[in-house]
């Protein structure tokens, strides 16, 4: 292996500072889940690793604010959002999408923050937060911003952050009885990557519906809200037309990736069917948030 | 332990756990990975970037600078200490290193020596090797005309008889044309009432053992020791030896527990290029391969198989056409004998009184294919049993009573004309249909979900003739040690081959320990393949074991007690030697009775010591808006004789089962030019348990095989057989779309739904 830089530093600013806006073989590491994976495949060789393992403990907590918010620390691994008896109460979405997330060696290590700021579209938590309506604080060397995660991700692997830039909190906003869902579809083995993955968020009865939220996902080139069908499901009776129109609308608006996993055409069909199934199990069985 | 009483210990069909499992699971077991010597270098392969081609040039200027490499070898520095370097168990076709040309993608051009893995790996990667590409051949059915030849020559290894006529033949990739004829098909076809045609393929899949392929050799210059994670030390010593020009006894090979081998760890695959290095050397030279690097190693043929049945109005089957393709890659291996070992199967587990079989073994530019767990069966069977299905279906017949009317039955002659003794086909269908009650009404599904459910049942012939050999030590204080080749590689064989001997010896089967292979030590074997094991050296442990009981006997009456006495082992050693001294050694070798099958009819009146049946039954569901299958129940059931542990067959059949399934459902190698396109575990998917069936049932029906050590016979393969066609045939009996090509997946079962109902989806 080419020998490289591993530092270590005691605060988040200061991590910020050793990375460079114009240097890519230098980046930060959190888990690891992901960069240890490129290191070992030769795509990825650092000149110098940013280790957050040692910065500020609140960056790794999880907090729930009196209106039912969240505020979690970019380093909180994974597997502290699943055992959250807070995240289970308020956002239940959140521990059942554990269940289905990779397993539980890369959950107990791989970090919130990571997940998000890896920009891979085939991540499970990037759709429930945008279906959640999830933001990041961001911080760099000298400055600080908050980003919806909607639009964090711009595209395949790509993310708003500049390269000394991190992500320092998750803030999720409060719920407010909204029914949340997450499907994740895979075509190959049960514990592959999904194919494609839908969440929804609603707000409402079958009477009709106040809010919609419908996100797709790892058939796309990044995590993303549909409009078109989150548009359409607000206001008329929430029936099973709806639904399938909402699916008929998600598959036509989706610009689709064909690969291993699938083709076009039949992914178009999966989110055809998932949207569909993830509406009507949100208002049918979706929990209350 | 009882001197002189031989009464069976009634350690046969015992479950008693593994005897390594403590060991394991506590991991003190030896594992050639774990292995470091001192001095050792570690090498990194430059392999191939192209699926056929010339080498121009090899330039490691840039790789010899990266601090820490020790050397780079190429083909070069290999001719120089072996001046014939070719290899393989059928065919001595595969270079150690790249000779001038390549053949396939990822096949090795040159290696970096470092004592630091990372370092050679990092050199490797600066090797840059100019290639002048030439045409390449992939498709098998393509290979058998094509003008684009792999090999410019054939060179059979001369181990086999029908392999001698190909001696220097051009211009063909054809490595073996196995022909059969019993009977008179063409009057069959020409008289049939029925005549039904299908072809059915499979892909390339990987056997994936959680070690990968590893060897360690150091040598004095004089002797060679080999440390390998291998399923056949006994062929690696002679092949070694062959190519060094030395005698055996300078070559030794040690094999301690696999993690895993499912015919892939066979015959050579690292074991000359650590050996041809460790000479260059002078240095122990250790080659572990990556995960990844196992997709460039050695693969499951992929196939085509047409078949073609003449039917009477009855539904009888009373012809049979078997042309199949066998997809062996860029060399041989033990490919040929695939295609004539599992060839004359080809036909199925039915009493079909004329039968024609062609099978070609065929070089193509993608890495080469061997023995995977069933030895060419299952993709046979997958083929036959699709057609039998289809045909039941097409006739308006039950499949149970439609294979129930053609099956083959003990007496009659299977399509070698060999008469079938101890099959078991009848029995393992019967206890299928049973367990899947098959006579009771069966729920359809509802809404957008359909269900199914299929029986399909395997046979398969031992490969023969094989030998084993045994020694059982009984030292002076009673302890009883056994000496065999067999590898244990998980499947059990160390305790399975315990049970032998303690059942003659009359002692517990935890009591006698299992030495592994070394070559120094442990007598020949050759190889632990094809389920063979239980029964050939199970003969030559349970005749080793007879042998020193015999001994024990013996000493007894020249120490002057009497027959039938209880005077203690320990006690008859010291009465002779007057003290703890001295050792009683058994021997054991075995060979079954075999005749050849005849060139040209495939015909032999004694073609397998014993045949080996596989029945699955599945019961699924199939989501009609997408295509996903969830397989809701499970059956496998097999003829193994009688169980010697009737635990660890379980197990097999299981693992055996559920290793099929991901061949079925998920398993492909892509290739793009001959570039395999997914070889990691990312993208190439084996199942995990959150894809295994909700409930399997995994059983033996009551058997005995006649001719078997204690009526026992293989159980390795036998859970494979049967699943990929009743997982096809419980599709067409869920939404009546047929499958014709592995792996099926969702997309291939919606996109059928679609073709069926007129609205095809656009590609």
């Amino acid at each position: 292996m080419i020998p490289f830089e591993m530092l270590e530093p005691k605060s988040l600013r200061d991590a910020t500072a050793l990375l460079d806006a114009d240097d890519p073989t230098i980046r930060p590491l959190g888990g690891g889940t992901a960069l240890m994976l490129m290191m070992k495949a030769g795509v990825f060789q650092p000149s110098r690793l940013v280790s957050l393992r040692s910065v500020e403990p609140r960056y790794s907590t999880i907090t729930v604010n009196s209106d039912g918010s969240f505020n979690i620390g970019a380093l909180a691994p994974l597997a502290s959002l699943e055992h959250s008896a807070d995240i289970h109460k308020h956002l239940p979405v959140i521990t059942r999408t554990m269940q289905v997330l990779s397993n539980v060696r890369v959950r107990n290590v791989a970090t919130i923050g990571g997940c998000l700021a890896h920009g891979d579209p085939h991540m499970d938590l990037p759709p429930v937060l945008i279906s959640l309506g999830a933001k990041v604080r961001v911080i760099g060397p000298d400055s600080e911003r908050t980003i919806p995660v909607a639009d964090l991700l711009t595209g395949y692997y790509e993310t708003q952050l500049a390269k000394n830039e991190l992500i320092a909190e998750l803030i999720i906003p409060p719920q407010n009885g909204k029914r949340s869902v997450y499907l994740k579809c895979t075509t190959r083995a049960a514990h592959d990557w999904p194919a494609l993955g839908v969440a929804v968020s609603v707000a409402g009865n079958r009477d009709g519906l106040s809010e919609a939220h419908v996100v797709i996902s790892a058939a796309t080139e990044r995590a993303q809200r549909v409009e078109q069908a989150s548009a359409l499901l607000v206001g008329p009776p929430a029936n099973d037309k709806l639904f399938k129109d909402a699916g008929e609308a998600a598959a036509s608006a989706v610009e689709l990736i064909g690969d291993s996993q699938g083709s076009v055409p039949y992914k178009r069909q999966l989110v055809r069917v998932f949207v569909e199934r993830a509406l009507r199990q949100a208002i049918d069985g979706g929990i209350t948030q | 332990m009882n001197a002189i009483t031989p009464t069976p210990g009634g350690q046969v069909g015992r479950s008693i756990p593994r005897l390594e499992a403590t060991s394991k699971v506590t991991g003190r077991v030896e594992y050639v990975h774990n292995l470091r010597l001192p001095g050792m270098l570690s090498v990194k392969l430059v392999r191939s970037t192209v699926a056929h081609g010339r080498i121009k040039s090899i330039d490691v200027e840039e790789a010899l600078k990266v601090p820490g490499v020790h050397r780079i070898v190429t083909s070069e520095d290999v001719l120089k200490v072996i001046p014939v370097p070719y290899y393989g168990p059928a065919f001595h076709d595969q270079p150690i290193l790249a000779i001038g040309k390549v053949h396939f993608v990822g096949e090795p051009v040159a290696a970096v020596l470092a004592s630091d893995p990372h370092v050679a790996e990092q050199a490797a990667r600066l090797v840059v090797v100019d290639y002048e590409e030439l045409p390449a051949v992939f498709d098998e059915v393509e290979a058998l005309k094509s003008k684009t030849v792999v090999h410019e020559q054939l060179k059979p290894a001369g181990t086999f008889p029908d392999l001698k006529h190909l001696h220097g033949v051009r211009d063909t990739n054809l490595a073996l044309d196995f022909q059969l004829v019993h009977g008179d098909p063409a009057k069959a076809f020409a008289e049939a009432d029925h005549v039904f045609e299908h072809t059915f393929r499979t892909q390339q899949v990987l056997h994936v053992p959680l070690e990968p392929y590893v060897s360690v050799a150091e040598t004095d210059g004089n002797t060679m020791t080999i440390h390998t994670a291998s399923q056949s030390p006994s062929f690696v010593r002679l092949e070694i030896a062959r190519l060094l020009g030395w005698v055996e006894n300078r070559v030794r090979v040690r094999v301690p527990f696999l993690g895993g081998g499912f015919g892939g760890k066979l015959y050579i695959k690292l074991e000359a290029l650590v050996a041809a290095l460790s000479l260059i050397t002078m240095r122990p030279v250790k080659l572990a391969l990556t995960m990844e690097e196992q997709f460039y190693t050695l693969t499951k043929h992929a196939s085509t198989f047409r078949i073609k049945s003449a039917v009477s109005k009855d539904g009888r089957v009373t012809g049979r056409e078997c042309e199949v393709w066998w997809n062996g890659g860029a060399y041989a291996d033990i490919g040929p004998r695939i295609t004539q070992k599992s060839g004359f199967t080809a036909p199925g587990p039915y009493d079909i009184e004329n039968v024609k079989i062609d099978s070609y073994a065929l070089y193509t530019n993608l890495p080469p294919a061997g023995a995977l767990r069933g030895f060419g069966i299952p993709q046979l069977v997958w083929a036959y049993e699709s057609h039998t299905d289809l045909i039941a279906r097409e006739l308006k017949i039950d499949p149970v009573a439609f294979r129930r009317k053609n099956l083959l039955r003990d007496g009659r002659e299977q399509a070698t004309g060999t008469v079938v003794r101890d099959m078991g086909a009848d029995a393992c269908l019967e206890r299928a249909a049973e367990l899947m009650n098959w006579d009771a009404p069966f729920d359809r599904g509802s809404g957008t979900i359909k269900r199914g459910r299929a029986i399909a049942v395997g046979f398969k012939a031992s490969i023969s003739p094989t030998t084993s050999v045994a020694v059982v030590n009984v030292a002076a204080d009673g302890s009883c040690t056994l000496f065999c080749g067999t590898v244990d590689m998980g499947q059990g064989s160390d305790t399975a081959m315990a049970q032998l001997v303690a059942e003659v010896l009359n002692i517990p089967a935890e009591t006698v320990r299992v030495v592994h292979s070394d070559t120094d030590v442990t007598p020949y074997d050759m190889a632990t393949l094809g389920s063979r094991s239980t029964f050939h050296m199970g003969h030559a442990v349970r005749l080793a074991a007879e042998d020193a009981r015999a001994k024990l006997a013996a000493l007894a009456t020249e120490v002057g007690v009497a027959p039938g006495s209880n005077v203690p082992i320990r006690e008859l050693f010291v009465r002779k030697y007057k003290m703890q001294a001295g050792t009683i050694v058994g021997t054991g070798s075995y060979i079954p009775d075999y005749t050849s099958p005849h060139q040209g009819t495939g015909q032999s009146a004694n073609v397998t010591p014993f045949w080996m049946v596989g029945a699955t039954g599945i019961e699924l569901e199939v989501d009609t808006e997408t295509g996903h299958v969830k397989i809701t129940k499970m059956i496998n059931v097999a003829d193994v004789g009688r169980a010697i542990n009737p635990k660890i067959v379980e197990s097999q059949l299981s693992g055996a089962a559920i290793m099929q399934l991901g061949f079925t459902t998920t398993e492909k190698m892509e290739f793009e030019g001959g570039q395999c396109t997914n070889a990691s575990f990312a993208d190439y998917k084996i199942p995990g348990f959150a894809d295994l069936p909700p409930t399997m049932t995994n059983v033996v029906v009551d058997a005995n095989q006649h001719n078997g050590p204690f009526g026992a016979k293989g159980v390795g393969e036998s859970g494979t057989f049967g699943v990929s066609p009743a997982y096809a045939n419980a599709i067409e009996d869920a939404v009546g779309v047929r499958i014709t090509t592995l792996p099926i997946t969702p997309e291939k079962v919606y996109r059928a739904m679609c073709a069926a109902r007129n609205e095809p989806l656009e590609d």
